[in-house]
Order: C-alpha cells, then sequence, then structure tokens
C-alpha cells in the first residue's frame, strides 16, 4: 500500500473538487434571495397582525426552526415526487420526476429553510427601528409603503446586516447537505474523488479549505459594506 | 379652520376621549394642557388619524370627515393637510438634516428636487441649522433635532401644526431654544395646536387654553382668564399643583 499522507493526490483533486463551487454558490445565493422575500412577507404579516396568514407563519417558522435540515431535505426529496403523481392521477398529466434535477429540489428546501430563519431576523431587525419614525412618516403623508421603503427598511437593512452576513455564511456551509441528494456541489464532489482513490481525508481537507476560502472572502465584502453604510453617517454628505 | 366634533376614542374597556369639541381659528394658537392621562395626546393623534377616533367628525379647512368612513384614502389626506411634532423627535435617522425637511415634499407634494431644496434650505435658515443641513440626526443635540423637526413640518406648509409635548424629552437647559422657535412660528400666524406642560410658554403663545381632563374639555378661555380664574374646581387643582411647584424653585 501507499503512503499514510497523498500529498500529491490532494493537489491532484483539487480541480475537480473546485467544479462545485458553483453548486454550491447557486443553492446559497438561490436559497438566500428567496428566504429574504419569504422572510420580509413573513415578518409583516407577524408585524402587522394579518389573521391567518400570521398564524400560518407561526407554525412554519416554528415546524422549520423545530426539524434538522437534513430531516427538511429528505422531506422535500421524497415529498415533490409523491406530490407530483397526485397531479398526474388527479389529471392525467404525464409529468415525469426525472425531469426536475436534484439541484432543484435542494433550492426549494434550502429556501424554505433560510425563509423561516430570515423571517425572525427581518422582523427583529424591523422592530429596533423606533416606532415614532414610522409614525412620522405616516404624519408627513406618506405611505405604508413609502415609509417602509424609504425610511424603516434601509435602516432596518443595515442593522440586521452582520445577522443576515453570519446566517448566509452558515447557508454556505449547510449546501453542503446537498450531497445527499446527489447534487455536485463541493462536498458532493469531494466524495466523488475521495471514493474513486479511497482517499477520503486528503479529498475533505481539500474541501474544507475550499469553504473556509469561500468564507474568508465573503466576510471581507461584508466588511466593506458595513464601513461604507457607516461612513455617512459619521462625516454628513459631501 | 380646525374644527372636531364629539370624538370618542377607546382602548380596550377604557374611555379616553368621551366626545370632545374643539375648534382653532387660523393663525390661532390654542395650548391643550391637562394632567398625564387626560387624552391630549390621544385627542391630537386623531386629527391626523395615527389614531382613529371610534366616533365624531373632523373639519380640516376644507376636508372633512366622519369616524365611521375612515379609510386609507382619507388618512392620507388628513395628514397632507397636518404636520406633526413628536416628543420623541421622530426624525429620519438614515436621512440628513435637509433630506428630512425635503422628504415629503418629493415624496409626497411631488416637487421637484431643486424646488424642495430650496424650501428645506429656507425653513432650515428660520430655525437657525442652514449649518447642520448635511448632519445626520444622530449628531444633533435633542433640541436641534426638535428644531428641524418643526422645519419640517413648516415646510408642508399644512393648514395645521399638531405640536405633541414638544419639549418633554429635552433637557431642561435645551427646552427654550425649542421654544423661542415655536413661539416665533406662532408669531408668525401658523396654526397650531400644542399639547405641552410648559405652563409659562402656554400663558405667552396661545391665544386660547384648552384645558383637559378625564377626556373632556372642561374649559376654553384665553390665557389671562384662565390663569387667573380658572371656572372648573379641576382646573383650579391642576394649577395649584402647578404653582406649587413653581415655589419649590424660588
Amino acid at each position: 500500500m501507499g503512503k499514510i499522507f497523498d500529498f500529491d493526490f490532494m493537489i491532484q483533486c483539487i480541480p475537480q473538487i473546485l467544479k462545485g463551487i458553483p453548486y454550491t454558490l447557486l443553492i446559497a445565493v438561490v436559497a438566500f434571495l428567496i428566504g429574504i422575500v419569504i422572510g420580509f412577507i413573513g415578518a409583516m404579516c407577524k408585524i402587522y397582525n394579518v389573521p391567518v396568514l400570521k398564524q400560518i407563519t407561526g407554525v412554519y417558522v416554528s415546524f422549520i426552526r423545530g426539524t434538522p435540515l437534513i430531516v427538511q431535505i429528505m422531506l422535500v426529496y421524497y415529498a415533490v415526487p409523491i406530490f407530483i403523481r397526485i397531479i398526474n392521477q388527479k389529471f392525467g398529466t404525464a409529468f415525469d420526476i426525472s425531469w426536475i434535477p436534484a439541484v432543484v429540489f435542494m433550492l426549494v428546501a434550502f429556501s424554505m429553510s433560510a425563509g423561516a430563519y430570515l423571517t425572525e431576523s427581518i422582523r427583529a431587525s424591523i422592530l429596533a427601528i423606533d416606532k415614532v419614525q414610522l409614525e412620522a412618516a405616516y404624519s408627513v403623508g406618506m405611505t405604508t409603503f413609502q415609509a417602509m421603503r424609504r425610511i424603516i427598511l434601509p435602516q432596518a437593512i443595515k442593522i440586521g446586516l452582520p445577522v443576515f452576513a453570519n446566517f448566509f455564511i452558515g447557508l454556505l456551509k449547510d449546501t453542503s447537505l446537498a450531497f445527499t441528494a446527489a447534487v455536485p456541489e463541493i462536498m458532493g464532489q469531494a466524495k466523488i474523488v475521495a471514493g474513486r482513490a479511497s482517499r477520503f481525508f486528503e479529498a475533505y481537507i481539500v474541501a474544507a479549505l475550499i469553504y473556509w476560502v469561500i468564507c474568508i472572502i465573503f466576510e471581507r465584502i461584508v466588511a466593506v459594506i458595513e464601513k461604507r453604510a457607516n461612513r455617512d453617517e459619521k462625516e454628513g454628505k459631501k | 379652520m380646525i374644527e372636531l366634533k364629539g370624538i370618542h376614542k377607546s382602548f380596550r374597556s377604557t374611555e379616553v376621549l368621551k366626545g370632545v369639541d374643539l375648534s382653532v381659528e387660523e393663525g390661532q394658537t390654542v395650548a391643550l394642557i391637562g394632567s398625564s392621562g387626560s387624552g391630549k395626546s390621544t385627542l391630537l393623534r386623531c386629527i391626523n388619524l395615527l389614531e382613529k377616533p371610534d366616533k365624531g367628525t373632523v373639519r380640516i379647512g376644507d376636508f372633512y370627515f366622519d369616524a365611521h368612513d375612515i379609510n386609507g384614502r382619507i388618512k392620507r389626506e388628513a395628514r397632507k393637510r397636518t404636520a406633526m411634532v413628536f416628543q420623541g423627535f421622530g426624525l429620519f435617522e438614515n436621512k440628513t438634516v435637509l433630506e428630512n425637511v425635503t422628504e415629503a415634499l418629493k415624496v409626497v407634494q411631488k416637487k421637484s428636487v431643486e424646488e424642495a431644496d430650496d424650501i428645506g434650505k429656507q425653513y432650515l435658515e428660520k430655525v437657525g441649522l442652514s449649518n447642520k443641513k448635511n448632519n445626520y440626526p444622530r449628531t444633533l443635540s435633542g433640541g436641534q433635532k426638535q428644531r428641524v423637526a418643526i422645519a419640517r413640518a413648516l415646510a408642508l406648509d399644512p393648514k395645521i401644526i399638531l405640536f405633541d409635548e414638544p419639549t418633554s424629552a429635552l433637557d431642561p437647559e435645551l427646552v427654550q431654544e425649542v421654544l423661542r422657535v415655536i413661539k416665533q412660528v406662532s408669531e408668525a400666524k401658523v396654526t397650531m395646536l400644542i399639547v405641552t406642560h410648559e405652563m409659562d410658554f402656554a400663558h405667552d403663545v396661545a391665544d386660547r387654553i384648552a384645558f383637559m381632563a378625564d377626556g373632556e374639555i372642561l374649559e376654553s378661555a384665553p390665557p389671562n382668564e384662565f390663569f387667573t380664574n380658572p371656572k372648573s374646581d379641576r382646573a383650579k387643582q391642576f394649577l395649584d399643583r402647578y404653582l406649587q411647584r413653581f415655589n419649590y424653585t424660588i
């Protein structure tokens, strides 16, 4: 048998594992964006006490937070085919489950999960803005939409920025669970390479380093954004 | 002219306003005084519909509505005709001082950026804050914040400005600069309704004092008459308490 630790193999498997990056980023970014939309709607339902929707949001958030992500992934993975069979039976259609790529299932699962967590973060960020600003916006004649878009949300986003960034990093790493549905993202690629050569440790080290580097780059970007967001306020404009 | 008739408002089982009538003539300043919890602020907020009255009618110039008909459009129309200065300032923290004043001119009144800026600068000059126009509210003192809020209200050119305890959140040494500005506005014949606990100021500035207790206006009289010869026992007790407090400090 060969070496205890095969450094050359580790280097060799880098290009293959790098191929997983687009999938990783795709799932993380799309799920985050859809999650923001779901989260915003959920937050508004809760803040404005919208009957029925508020209760639905409550159950949804509670369920997602109370179940492991891997279980949710499995539920989506097995629920969608059943759902499609029901549709086929009812309407006599002939949708084929294999038309849908696995990554779509993962986008659904991760978006649902992100939406629930972001509902709470967005709600907290909006409530952190002093209510008198909203009243002031109303008092000068703004509509709720104008007040939200021009006054409340810009501040809420700034307050929530560190929380959203933190959540995105968590999400980015959670995408590694997508390999369970055979999506060839970073972790999936690492598993494939490793399995072929029966050298797991080397491949996983590469995977770990790639995740780490992506997160470091992302943290840098967020730091720049935060600095920009706060710069104006200290100095005044122009 | 502003005219309120039979305004009722309850929060759950507590009746806060029990059928209030009040009118403010054009160019007049009316001071609304009374103990905490007597319904002064709620009455004010029923005019620009930050609170929805349960019953009653409101006339703001040529605009009239009944409490039963209130909807989104009526709320906005009422708010376009009024402006409010809050106890807690309510400045938009993400906007500069000038933008705070011009925001509604641009967004609600649809004025051009140039016109809005001109108006904004003019009113900041009036409250003595031209040099702060590019600052963010966070960097201002409480007194300066409230003066910006007053400029913002004035710039809207409303039928009436509603002041909701404009100096109650200020440090004692900052109260005077804000009261001076409000007095100046009053002298310029802007129609105003002021909820205040500053008795000297009310005496000095108001054309009429309306005294509220337990959700009703018990008295409405010119300041000299009210402060020297209050008619109701509640008003007497109220003024006695205030005079006692003055004796303390002398």
